[in-house]
């Protein structure tokens, strides 16, 4: 049987929590029992791992191809045994992944082909790994496997012949088999996190950073004495902050805004997204729907409008951002149908207008392409299908475009209304959802051939035009929402969103099944996916030790933890200078004016200097967002005299301040106030030589300058990458 | 001893806390060899190249930048309807391979509006600027009966993600890792011995197409910002003395916890950041350029090859960007030919036009300013062209849709111009080089081939072409000739 966190083994540690409650003993320990690595097997007296060729069992070298050859892919395969894999129900090789240094520190991606206990053995599994392709007669490597953010021990194995390689891990152990065997535990057990207790430890400030725009004191405070679960029902019933609903104004901005009897700052309020920005930011800051607008923001970057495209108009996006904030927590049906009738999205890709002559294809395209199925077939875990070539299996083809955009024929925008709302000026209607067209020879009513060979039917004789037309919209929906590939990659592209930018295929899996079945036999309910997410074994837990795993903080995620960490006092205005969100435009994320559809960073984007690990918000790091991004902490902290962003009338009507006052407070104790920043911001994963570097740097700092201390020791923390790429 | 697996999990953990931390100490002397490339000071070059890739995102609509005014005008005319130029408008070249064709008003501007900056008339006229005709992601020679058949589809045709992917990388059958231009980084990295400054600069963000497998580009802000300042990291608070300080940890943070490989990948950029900022001091003076996107960043990198001798660079492979150019509707405004025709609203192409040859012609004047006309090559991508039918009906909202093969323009004192390579396709919905009936033109030339004769004249060795474009030994030739 799988190995995995045991009614027994959970018991002992409800039993071990609340012990370390009392004694004021927590954390570390409590951490290694829940969510420990796996451990790979060595020898007794190296750390030379017990390993075999998959087919002849030859112990090492391992030659790079196989020597009896079994199929037209000749790349050896070896075999490892590993114990601690806490496997849930259902994972198999898909929740693992391995790598390799050399002796260069060149790293390879071992793929994990199969995993599965050892007959008699069954506390021990065997892990079959295939070398990559790129690996040469490189020596001895150091391998290791990742299962649920952990990684294990590095043991040693030699590739093409043995010998040299990297040193050994400092500290590293050798892992020999233990004696007697351990006993096997039976069932694999249902999620753990589910339990309250789980609330109590530094995750929470990792769960926060997921689930919120930063973990707040209060915040903190609270979710660790309800727990993830009440928490996540909380909010998925707190009532919705939106967006502030603007009067339509005309199309040219010199009619709604005439010059000399304009009101003051017409054309930032009425002309710019200046005003959507304000109201995100003041949410973010203290608005209690924080959960519903982490996933409304995710879905703005999956299903993606731009106001440079809408007149830069906030009346013209700000009812997209209210339908996406009202349907956060509905149906993902729901959400499919309310973007592809809301007015900004129809002028965005173009179905607004679009007609039976010539029909345009852009919508039909993105809708599929980047709002539901994706570019390839997809397995239940989001990894491709392949044919038996190799060779990835296109969802659809330029045919299926044509048709689903002959499909998005005939609406327009709802009847005009007016401007001022009692006036007289007719102003374009987007904030109703789009009508169809009063002229039924913009539709086209002849069949459509959708996904997967569904056919939507010709309109027949003597039936209503515009009913034939909603229906077959109804229909195609229906048949992008239903195909398999949507559960899988809506997942994905969420978890990529809110927890790491490389989620294993099997976390892939779990959300996926969730998104395809609630439970109660729904499709697509969206509270049921997110739940899934945050709650997931590879979301959480105290530190994440796989060196895959983390996502970096965008810019506006960077400000608006920032913010909210340290308890800010803002106007919503992230500048410093006169320029309107001059810091944010500066680190490459001009709110609600993504450049293209492909969202402010592209989700598919691979990170340089890495084994093709997906990092869309590395998009966005050039090397001037590398000072950029400094440059925003040291405003925040350190310019203006330490006193954050200045007013300026009109933009900053209050400016921006930190209040770290409590941190100040420990300034006298370099290695406390250190300490409880790592607490709040690196939820107490700071490392030993990092810490030691920025005591040391705050020790040389006069202990009569208690402000400069602490302002130092924040922005060392902030700056790092290892605070930049939330973990 | 007995042991428990439990107790055996705990000082297992234990034991490897302390292990990535120590390791990461000891991968800390790897950050410095990222900015610069090894070399062998035998192979440092004698003279200066540099490449200059604009890419113009979204989809150049091919068909409207270069027409024909002869026989098929007419068919161009019929087919485009609300889309077609007219014939007035365009500005006569007659490239030496013979046939009659126009440029979209808006590559040279000054023609038709003597108020307006030049475009490229007159480069073309000096034979510094060619065009490259029917250009696009291939992975094979394709007829339209075997495309039909589905043989020779590139990986997701008529995708923009995919589309930019392959421009960039030259591998058109599936997602890649690294661009053409990183991987000619890789290879001749060592022309440029010991230098500041990586081989490939962007001053339009990160990008696959200067990325290599070792080569990480250097992505810098354009013009206006001078370029003394776009690496500038500002410490406030306290003495001199504390901002040192300050940034001497934060510096030396950066070798910390590389183990992992995105806090290494963010490590890297700020460590270069920290490298690159010390060279780039001063602010050069250069030309006259249109405040436009492209014309500040063909500014910046104005200022940079000025600073070349400076630097010590040798080899230099720059990157910049326009986008907008997925013209789905309104392509060709109330007025296509203004700014030309002296009107303000020429659509969305035609905007954009004027402001990719306006920048073009200021580069290049700029280059023979410098004196190096000779040694600096500007040429274009764009994800794909777009249909030759146009795509919806009603006036404002027309446009096209995704296509394929596309003409691109090279420019440069090496450019054998004032003609055409390639083959210009057959103009015909459900033609010869038709893939459907819409006009997606089947590319007869491949960016392998395109970027192959670019990069043999950057330096690349003929025996280093498979390896940076494995694919090339599909076509026909490796060097089209356009490059003297």
């Amino acid at each position: 049987m799988r190995k995995s966190l045991s009614p027994r083994s959970f018991t002992s540690l409800q039993r071990l929590l609340s012990v370390c409650a009392l004694l004021f003993f927590c954390g570390a320990f409590s951490l290694v029992e829940a969510a420990g690595g796996p451990t790979i097997l060595s020898d007794a007296s190296s750390t030379r791992a017990i390993a075999f060729e998959a087919v002849t069992y030859r112990r090492e070298p391992f030659p790079l191809t196989m020597p009896v050859q079994f199929s037209a892919d000749t790349r050896n395969r070896i075999v490892l045994f590993a114990m601690n894999l806490d496997l849930l129900a259902g994972e198999g090789a898909n929740a693992l992944t391995a790598d390799a240094e050399d002796s260069t520190h060149r790293h390879y991606t071992f793929t994990v082909e199969n995993v599965t206990p050892f007959p008699g053995y069954e506390w021990m599994s065997q892990v079959t790994l295939r070398l990559s392709d790129d690996i040469g007669d490189v020596g001895d490597v150091l391998l290791r496997i990742n299962l649920h953010g952990m990684s294990s021990n590095r043991v040693r194995v030699g590739i093409g012949h043995t010998g040299g390689g990297p040193s050994d891990d400092a500290g590293a152990v050798t892992t020999p088999a233990p004696f007697p065997a351990p006993q096997p535990t039976p069932v694999p057990t249902p999620n753990p996190y589910t339990n309250p207790a789980f609330a109590t430890t530094n995750d929470s400030v990792r769960f926060l950073e997921q689930a919120t725009w930063g973990p707040t004191f209060s915040d903190l405070a609270h979710v660790r004495s309800i727990g993830y679960s009440a928490y996540l029902s909380e909010q998925f019933n707190a009532p919705v902050t939106n967006y502030p609903t603007q009067d339509l104004y005309p199309t040219d901005s010199t009619v709604g805004c005439p010059s000399g009897t304009a009101p003051a700052n017409c054309t930032r309020d009425r002309y710019s997204m200046y005003p959507l920005q304000i109201s995100f930011f003041q949410r973010a800051l203290t608005g209690q729907d924080q959960l519903r607008q982490r996933v409304s923001f995710a879905l703005h970057k999956i299903l993606v409008v731009s106001g440079r495209d809408l007149n830069n108009m906030p009346s013209w996006v700000g009812p997209y951002l209210q339908t996406l904030d009202r349907d956060a927590f509905g149906n993902f049906r729901q959400i499919l149908e309310d973007v592809t009738l809301n007015p900004g999205m129809g002028n965005y890709l173009d179905m607004l207008g679009n007609t039976r002559v010539n029909p345009n294809e852009n919508y039909a395209r993105e809708i599929m392409q980047l709002f539901s199925v994706g570019v390839d077939q997809l397995n239940p875990d989001g990894t491709p299908k392949l044919d038996a070539q190799g060779n990835r299996i296109p969802t659809y083809d330029q045919t299926t475009i044509t048709n689903f955009a002959r499909v998005f024929t005939g609406w327009v925008l709802a009847p005009q209304k007016k401007w001022p709302v009692d006036g007289t000026t007719n102003v374009l209607n987007y904030q109703d959802p789009m009508v169809l067209s009063s002229n039924t020879n913009t539709y086209d009513t002849a069949s459509k051939t959708l996904l997967n060979g569904v056919v939507a039917p010709a309109i027949v004789t003597g039936q209503n035009a515009t009913v034939y037309k909603t229906n077959e919209l109804k229909i195609a929906l229906d048949n992008i929402f239903n195909h398999p590939n949507v559960g899988p990659y809506i997942s994905r592209e969420l978890i990529k969103q809110l927890v790491t930018s490389n989620p294993s295929p099997a976390y892939v899996q779990r959300v996926a099944a969730t998104f395809n079945d609630n439970g109660q036999g729904v499709r697509g309910d969206m509270k049921a996916v997110i739940a899934a997410i945050l709650i997931d074994p590879e979301a959480r837990g105290d530190a994440k030790t796989d060196p895959n795993y983390g996502r970096l903080r965008e810019p506006v995620q960077l400000v608006t933890n920032m913010l909210r960490t340290f308890n800010a006092s803002s106007d919503g205005n992230i500048s410093n200078t006169g320029t309107r969100f001059g810091l944010l435009l500066d680190m490459d994320q001009d709110l609600f004016n993504p450049p293209t559809v492909f969202s402010y960073f592209p989700a598919d984007y691979s990170v340089p200097g890495t084994n093709s690990l997906f990092g869309p918000e590395f998009g966005i790091l050039s090397t001037s967002d590398a000072f950029r991004r400094a440059n925003f902490v040291n405003a925040l902290l350190l310019a203006n005299n330490g006193n954050g962003f200045p007013v300026a009338i009109p933009d900053r009507p209050t400016g921006t301040q930190l209040n770290y006052s409590s941190y100040q407070a420990l300034a006298g104790n370099p290695q406390q106030l250190v300490d409880s920043l790592d607490a709040a911001m690196m939820h107490g994963t700071t490392s030993p030589s990092m810490k030691a570097s920025i005591v040391q740097a705050v020790t040389n700092i006069a202990s009569s300058n208690a402000a400069l201390r602490t302002q130092t020791a924040i922005y060392l923390i902030a700056t790092s990458s290892q605070y930049q790429v939330e973990r | 001893m007995a042991q428990s697996r439990r107790s055996f999990l705990r000082q297992t953990g234990c034991a490897l806390g302390a292990t990535a931390i120590l390791s990461s100490i000891e991968k800390l002397g790897m950050i410095g060899a990222l900015a610069q490339q090894s070399s062998n000071p035998d192979n440092v070059a004698a003279d200066y190249k540099a490449l200059v890739c604009i890419f113009l995102f979204g989809g150049n609509d091919g068909n409207n930048m270069i027409v024909p005014l002869d026989s098929e005008f007419n068919a161009y005319t019929s087919v485009r309807g609300v889309l077609a130029l007219p014939q007035s408008s365009l500005v006569p070249i007659n490239p030496i391979s013979g046939r009659q064709f126009g440029m979209h008003p808006n590559l040279s501007p000054e023609v038709a509006n003597a108020a307006q900056s030049k475009g490229l008339l007159d480069v073309w006229n000096q034979q510094k600027l060619a065009v490259l005709c029917n250009v696009g992601t291939l992975v094979q020679p394709v007829t339209r009966a075997q495309y039909q058949s589905g043989a020779g589809h590139p990986y997701q045709l008529f995708s923009h993600s995919d589309q930019q992917t392959q421009q960039q990388s030259s591998i058109s059958n599936g997602p890649a890792q690294t661009g053409w231009g990183g991987r000619i980084s890789d290879i001749t990295g060592g022309l440029n011995g010991t230098v500041p400054l990586p081989m490939s600069v962007s001053v339009a963000g990160s990008n696959l197409f200067a990325t290599g497998k070792n080569t990480r580009l250097l992505a810098i802000s354009p013009a206006p910002t001078a370029l003394n300042s776009v690496l500038v990291l500002t410490t406030s608070g306290g003495a001199s003395a504390d901002q040192t300080a300050r940034r001497n940890t934060l510096q030396q943070l950066l070798g910390f916890d590389t183990s992992s490989f995105l806090v290494k990948a963010s490590s890297d950029t700020m460590a270069q950041a920290l490298q690159t900022s010390a060279s780039l001091a001063t602010d050069p003076t250069v030309g006259t350029f249109p405040a436009t996107s492209l014309g500040n960043q063909l500014k910046q990198v104005a200022k940079l090859i000025k600073l070349r001798d400076a630097l010590g660079m040798k080899r230099q492979i720059f990157f910049c960007s326009m986008s907008s150019f997925d013209t789905h509707t309104n392509q060709t405004g109330s007025n296509p030919t203004s700014p030309a025709s002296g009107g303000t609203n020429s659509g969305n192409q035609g905007s954009l036009l004027a402001q990719l040859s306006q920048a073009m012609k200021a580069f290049y004047d700029e280059m023979v300013l410098q004196g190096i006309s000779n040694q600096v090559t500007t040429f274009t991508l764009s994800d794909f062209s777009r249909t030759f039918a146009p795509s919806g009906s009603a006036v404002g909202t027309v446009g096209s849709d995704h296509a394929w093969g596309n003409h691109s323009l090279i420019m440069g004192g090496s450019v054998r111009g004032g003609t055409f390579y390639g083959t210009f396709p057959t103009l015909a919905l459900g033609g010869p080089d038709d893939t459907d009936t819409r006009g997606r033109w089947i590319p007869t030339t491949s960016v392998d081939q395109y970027a192959a004769t670019l990069a043999t004249w950057y330096g690349l060795a003929a025996s280093d072409l498979p390896t940076v474009f494995p694919y090339l030994g599909r076509f026909a030739s490796s060097n089209l000739g356009f490059l003297g």
